[in-house]
């Protein structure tokens, strides 16, 4: 006999919904405490329950799940030895029992009993805009509540029901497997991170929500792919296996841009080749390579003289070609710097010649780029690749920007950054567009920023456009996408603005610290991240989901791409106009 | 019912009485016995054997050191003045329509009431009501040998011939025990550890 028979409120008259305890204290600040009626290895740490009290349901995270005796003589003496099976039994039974911590996320009026009187009036009440909807937690259950793991009818509640446009089954719930789903046009309203150490599968959920978004279409997708993983199909480091890329699953819908002329990326040509002309490199692009290029304090001071002298489209090409240290015998056989050069150039602008020439030393890494180039005006024919990714983003396709064999950081922070900064000039000006004068209203665009701790660190988050981006460009339509294994190193204005979190496994604190910052109940979703599986299991958190909860993540294979596309088979008229870029 | 008592009742009160018996080595019942008085307005009163006193008289103690026959013990023991006395605690109640209550009887039996031993169908009836509510009258009475005697008890349940659901009445029997004395942790294990020697 277990503590459930002896309870009649228990009596389980529902297998789905099999009570698994009841309330027996607790708080909104302390959590609430549930005493188990089952085995403790039937509820993790992280399931979703639900706790029935009166008129109102009340929806929670189990954070902790603690042993506990009535006396702790019952824990201390082994009775089992002692006594005959069946008084050992019950005597554990009542006096040795697991405490669920359970932390209330949100609560859902459910009115009276269907069927009782009171029923009717109320269900006539709350129709429509009136209809309960979860809110967050206010007050808590009665003593004695009910509690039971959360049905797929309570999932589906909370975080909408896969059948439902626009929600994204992204895994299941861990004990009972119910789909648990993301909104995506919420995900797209706001910035989302996705983290988790190395080797948690950060790379396949980010391809997975990427084919979800691509999918359901709400945003143009740009992903900043520094390792060429997302484009074309790659092998699986850990099993060997071939993992499909986006552009052999959306064809028609995913461009894959190779960084600079003629570059395959895994032995594919890329739909583009993506070559920055050196009129678009503007100071603030050098200056976030301030770290990598270890450039001095007088560089602003330089690069300013530089467009002050040769103008925003010219100075680039111009600093290049100086040449550095050559000098000229001049009439009384004094050496001076001889025209052209960078100290030549220096001395007329009035600009220290070593800052200068240091400058031109460092950004020698820079004009070696094969990537960029300069423009030929005679070329009627060329195309602006930049433009031209952006016109794809406008154009509701999504782009994929390979690095190839550009897996430098230098490149990596440089092209991104100058990518973005243009990107951000377009969206605020259709945006304004928009607002002013009633034009199209711009495409949602979420760039997914692998490495993102590269770009978005405390020295460098001010200085570049992805920050921006992230605190301000909601309103312009664009958001990002952040990947990374170490979320500590995220600037903490940036990891603040995330609305949703995705989190595999962290092990380091500070990492766990970071990917919690800004969250209500922080301290008791500490622990879980530290011990989620190393694999397939992540917390959904922050503003762009209802309520924290731990999935099994999916997985990205086959059946993943069938159910996906099975999905997307009933599109509707709109749907399929947008398919076709109309 | 048998239709033999076993004695009648020399003093009592609400929760329990003393009756008396002649002395008899197979019809005095055991400690632990279930055992019931039957009341004139048709409710019975039942109860358990918790004490059994032999008191000794002028006689006896003279014939303790003489070297009597077996003729004169016989007829010491079958003639004597002073009776058995027999402890009950009343455990319970069956008003005239039969239903049985286990809590305190409402007012307790005459004296030279007779007392009667139950018979299996009794100890079904009497135990068959769900929660046993009668052990908290055991157990929270500090004048009775607790552990031994919900010892006594349950083996006598326990061997009812025709007992429909012995495990689930033990198990319901002994859920009742844990609940009642386990924030009295010596008690408690004291009842167990009795108990669990009679399971084995």
């Amino acid at each position: 006999m277990t503590p459930a028979d002896l309870h009649p409120m228990l009596t389980p008259s529902d297998p789905e919904n099999r009570p698994i305890g009841y309330v027996v204290g607790g708080g909104l600040k302390a959590n609430l405490f549930v005493r188990l009626t089952l085995p403790a290895q039937e509820v993790q740490e992280g399931g979703f329950v639900v706790l029935e009290s009166g008129d109102w349901q009340f929806y929670g995270l189990v954070t902790d799940l603690q042993l506990g005796a009535l006396d702790p003589r019952y824990a201390e003496m082994q009775n089992a030895a002692r006594l005959a099976q069946p008084a050992a039994r019950l005597l554990a039974g009542q006096t040795l029992y697991t405490n669920l911590e359970v932390m209330p996320a949100l609560m859902l009026e459910r009115g009276p009993e269907p069927g009782s009187p009171e029923y009717e009036s109320w269900s006539r009440e709350h129709q429509d805009e009136n209809a309960p909807r979860p809110l967050p937690i206010k007050t808590v259950p009665a003593h004695h509540a009910v509690a039971r793991l959360a049905s797929a009818g309570d999932v589906a509640e909370i975080f909408g029901n896969p059948e439902s446009k626009g929600f994204f089954v992204i895994g299941n719930t861990r004990e009972q497997d119910h789909p648990v789903c993301i909104n995506l046009d919420k995900f797209v309203q706001r910035s989302s991170g996705i983290f988790g150490a190395t080797g948690t599968g950060k790379s396949f959920l980010t391809r997975i929500i990427l084919a979800g978004l691509i999918q359901h279409n709400a945003a143009s997708v740009l992903v900043l792919d520094m390792h060429n993983e997302y484009g074309f199909d790659d092998t699986s480091s850990d099993t060997g296996q071939s993992v499909p890329g986006l552009k052999g699953k959306f064809a028609e819908r995913v461009r894959v841009v190779g960084l600079g002329r003629a570059t395959t990326i895994r032995n594919h040509t890329p739909d583009l080749h993506l070559e920055i002309y050196e009129s678009d490199i503007q100071p603030e692009d050098i200056e976030l390579l301030t770290r990598e290029l270890n450039l001095k304090e007088t560089t602003s001071t330089t690069l300013e003289a530089l467009v002050h002298s040769f103008g925003h489209e010219r100075w680039y090409t111009e600093f290049k070609h100086m040449a550095n240290g050559a000098m000229i015998t001049d009439d009384e056989g004094k050496k001076v710097p001889a025209a052209g050069s960078v100290a030549y150039w220096a001395n007329q602008e009035g600009v220290n010649v070593a800052a200068a020439e240091g400058l031109h030393n460092k950004l020698r890494n820079i004009f070696n780029c094969p990537y960029i180039v300069e423009r030929d005006p005679a070329d009627k024919t060329s195309i602006n690749s930049l433009n031209d990714i952006i016109y794809t983003l406008k154009n509701s396709k999504h782009v994929v920007l390979s690095f190839g064999k550009f897996e430098k950081d230098l490149d990596y922070l440089l092209v991104s950054n100058l990518l973005t900064r243009k990107i951000r000039e377009a969206w605020e000006k259709m945006t304004n567009e928009f607002r002013s004068s009633g034009k199209n209203e711009p495409r949602p665009l979420v760039i997914a920023v692998e490495e993102a701790h590269k770009i978005l660190n405390r020295e460098m988050a001010s200085q570049t456009t992805f920050s921006t981006i992230a605190r301000e460009m909601r309103k312009y339509y664009v958001t990002l996408l952040i990947i990374d294994q170490r979320p500590s190193q995220i600037y903490d204005e940036v990891m603040s603005q995330l609305g949703t979190r995705v989190s595999g496994w962290l092990g380091d604190e500070s990492d766990i610290a970071a990917v919690l910052s800004g969250l209500a109940g922080r301290d008791a979703l500490r622990g879980m991240l530290a011990r989620l599986q190393p694999k397939e299991e992540v917390l959904l958190l922050g503003w762009g989901v209802p309520m924290p909860i731990l999935v099994r993540s999916r997985r990205y294979d086959d059946k993943f791409w069938k159910e996906l596309k099975g999905k997307g088979a009933h599109l509707d008229a709109d749907q399929s106009m947008k398919e076709l870029g109309y | 019912m048998k239709a033999i008592p076993i004695g009648r009742l020399l003093r009592a009160d609400t929760s329990g009485c003393v009756m008396g018996c002649r002395v008899s080595q197979t019809g005095t019942p055991a400690f632990g016995e279930m055992v019931l008085i039957p009341l004139s307005d048709g409710s019975r009163i039942y109860g358990l054997v918790y004490d059994i006193h032999i008191d000794d008289d002028g006689l006896v103690r003279q014939l303790v050191s003489a070297n009597v026959s077996e003729e004169v013990i016989e007829d010491n023991r079958q003639n004597r003045n002073v009776p058995i006395e027999i402890s009950l605690v009343f455990i319970g109640w069956e008003d005239a329509s039969g239903r049985v209550s286990h809590t305190r009887v409402p007012r307790p039996p005459l004296t030279l009431d007779e007392i009667f031993p139950c018979v299996e169908e009794d100890i079904l009836r009497f135990t068959g009501t769900g929660r046993p509510g009668y052990l908290r009258s055991l157990l929270r009475n500090q004048e009775i040998p607790a552990a031994d005697l919900v010892t006594a008890h349950l083996r006598q349940v326990f061997s009812v011939a025709h007992h429909p659901d012995r495990e689930g009445w033990r198990d319901r029997f002994l859920a009742e025990v844990v609940a009642l004395l386990k924030d009295d942790y010596p008690q408690l294990m004291d009842v167990l550890t009795a108990v669990s020697a009679a399971m084995e």
